[in-house]
């Protein structure tokens, strides 16, 4: 069995505060993904080439907080994290604090494939960028005036809701292909009104993104901090391998005893070596979609 | 105020309770205090060393070991000891870690380390550094004064300046030695193939030499610290494992570990949790979980390197796949060693 599934951030999503609309739009933004990364999937491609077509639609989708309509630092400025692992040889590539590539999943993914490490930051990424042959994007091509409406109310102290439009929301997508090979990719602007610097647990293998063959792939969205200390993604899976609990019971108790206890609340997606999808979260709402050869096709946010 | 004589006595009837303790069994309830540090991992081997260089290193580790110690044994943190214990290797030049660090492709210094409190738990951690003296003091800042885990560059030196940290020059990093080996490794580097997409063995031993520590309090607190250069001509913005929680450095209420090696590979394989998980969730116990990860899991993907490892009993670890790695152990039981090759010395 092959399957996909992708998440588009978790937080407070009030049902009151969502217009049909903008709701639409949101569920238009997942489906496209999922159905971009399921094709993939469909003809005969890999896990790896599915989470990495899923995210960078997302990317792309200003709705979403990650690549074009990022959540903005505090200087305004959108500062970029993202992550790709294998779960085949356990290979994975990652960015922080790109300013200027447009889809930094793609540039996770180069990271992994054509240099000798793992995470690049800040200007060295970019300097990466345009060796590799990246057309690089002005700052402003990732700023939405949603964003910067956001950025001003936090900044001048209002509450403002983290997921209209996400801003504790992060992208991202896990699969298993037609040869059970797991893949997981995650993508993200980080939280409203950061400071310059701060890397979460997106590009971070283990916190915020781990896939192993034989085990499960894992992609999370959250409060980041907490999931950097819990080592989440990785909590998952050794729950998986070494004390063979199901998908389930392992992203269950990771979000719900462990980021509980610890204060922290988020979401998880991952996908088991079996193509089986848990989507689970601890806040109010989470977007996510999932879709698999067996017939499931669904996309929710409560 | 003049302290009252009384207290002076104490003091000194405290200390002499303290030096019977040393060697005395512990009494029940009681945690050994135990540091463990380590000053990288790579080809260290007695027919390259010299005995001037080797009693400058094991010099330069006795001296880390005991400043940590000494935290320990008057009553300070584990925490506190850790930091003590990478401060003193980030400020000896022969250690790949603050000053004399190794450097990258531009030829600076790009600093990472990270420090994590089993008890919380709780972390800080920052990369890319050019211009922080001791990184790992910075890291501790991330933990105790923002609401984040890890900061990488300009925004980390930004933090480090609202925290009233001096910054220094980038030349105060650098070393001759240091020069020498990345124009070596240029030299190398040109007659090698063009970037492979694997990552590749680094030709020489330069590269590894990330400096860490590990050390369990009376209160039975855990604590690691883990600081480096990373390696030698490395990318501009490339970050190893040290400042990853989980890869490079680990702590929890029951397990502490630090890493030194080929980051990529300890990054891909989350090393340091890794050898926490196996301990707790397959029951091993801490010696063959990192022997199993440095020798089976590691080694199998071609990662080379070492790690050390303490448990809440005062159990710890120092194993590695390279040909030597310099270590060394204190704790409250009597037990002091220092070492650097294969064959436990």
């Amino acid at each position: 069995m092959y399957a996909i599934a992708i998440h588009g951030g978790a937080g407070a999503v009030p049902r009151a505060t969502l217009s049909p609309e903008r709701e639409q739009r949101y569920r238009a933004g997942l489906e496209a993904a999922l159905e971009g990364g399921y094709a993939v999937l469909e003809r005969g491609g890999t896990s790896l080439d599915a989470v990495t077509a899923a995210v960078r639609i997302l990317e792309d989708d200003p709705s979403f907080n990650a690549g074009r309509g990022a959540a903005l630092t505090r200087e305004g400025a959108a500062e970029l994290d993202a992550a790709v692992m294998d779960g085949r040889n356990l290979r994975a590539g990652a960015v922080a604090s790109v300013r200027h590539v447009k889809n930094p999943v793609e540039l996770a993914r180069r990271v992994m494939e054509k240099s000798r490490h793992v995470l690049l930051v800040g200007g060295g990424a970019e300097e990466f960028a345009l060796e590799e042959g990246f057309g690089l994007v002005p700052n402003l091509y990732f700023r939405t005036p949603e964003r910067q409406s956001q950025l001003e109310h936090e900044q001048r102290g209002e509450r403002v809701s983290d997921l209209v439009p996400p801003g504790h929301g992060t992208v991202g997508a896990v699969a298993c292909d037609r040869d059970g090979n797991l893949a997981a990719a995650t993508s993200t602007g980080g939280m409203t009104n950061k400071r310059p610097g701060r890397v979460g647990d997106s590009p971070i293998i283990g916190a915020g993104t781990y896939a192993k063959n034989g085990v499960c792939a894992v992609s999370a969205t959250g409060h980041g901090e907490y999931f950097i200390r819990a080592v989440a993604a990785h909590h998952v899976c050794a729950a998986v391998e070494y004390r063979s609990l199901t998908l389930e019971v392992a992203i269950a108790e990771l979000l719900h005893d462990i980021l509980g206890g610890l204060g922290g609340d988020g979401g998880l997606i991952g996908v088991d070596r079996g193509g089986h999808i848990v989507m689970d979260f601890s806040t109010e709402g989470m977007y996510r979609g999932a879709r698999d050869s067996s017939g499931r096709s669904e996309i929710a946010i409560y | 105020m003049p302290r009252p004589q009384g207290n002076t006595f104490a003091t000194v009837a405290l200390a002499a309770l303290a030096a019977l303790l040393r060697v005395a069994p512990l009494p029940a309830g009681e945690h050994p205090l135990v540091i463990v540090i380590h000053g990288g991992a790579g080809v260290i081997e007695r027919s390259r060393m010299t005995a001037e260089r080797e009693a400058s290193y094991r010099a330069g580790l006795a001296a880390a070991l005991d400043a940590g110690y000494a935290v320990l044994e008057r009553g300070g943190s584990a925490l506190d000891a850790v930091g003590a214990a990478v401060r003193t290797m980030e400020d000896d030049p022969q250690f790949n870690a603050g000053r004399g660090a190794v450097l990258n492709h531009d030829g600076r210094c790009e600093l990472d380390a990270a420090i994590m409190d089993g008890s919380g738990p709780r972390a800080g951690a920052v990369a890319g550094v050019h211009h922080v003296r001791n990184p790992i003091d910075l890291a501790r800042l991330v933990m105790d004064k923002s609401p984040h885990v890890l900061l990488a560059g300009e925004g980390a030196e930004e933090f480090a300046l609202e925290q009233g940290v001096t910054l220094v020059p980038a030349s105060y990093f650098i070393t001759p030695e240091r020069v020498r080996e990345l124009e070596e490794e240029r030299r190398a580097a040109a007659s090698r193939a063009p970037t492979t997409p694997l990552p590749i063995r680094p030709s020489a031993p330069k590269g590894m030499g990330t400096v860490g520590a590990l050390a369990l309090d009376r209160a039975g607190h855990l604590a690691a610290a883990t600081s480096t250069g990373g390696i030698t001509n490395k990318l501009y913005g490339r970050v190893g494992d040290t400042p990853i929680i989980g890869a490079g450095t680990y702590a929890s209420e029951s397990c502490a570990v630090s890493g030194t090696g080929q980051g990529e590979f300890y990054i891909r394989q989350v090393v340091a949790y890794d050898i926490c998980a196996m301990v707790q969730y397959q029951h091993l116990p801490l010696e063959a979980a990192v022997r199993i990860m440095m020798h089976e899991k590691l080694a199998r993907t071609g990662g080379e390197g070492g790690a050390i490892a303490l448990d809440k009993d005062g159990n710890f670890a120092m194993d590695f796949n390279s040909a030597g790695m310099h270590r060394g152990v204190r704790d409250s039981r009597g037990h002091r060693e220092i070492a650097m090759y294969r064959d436990a010395n």
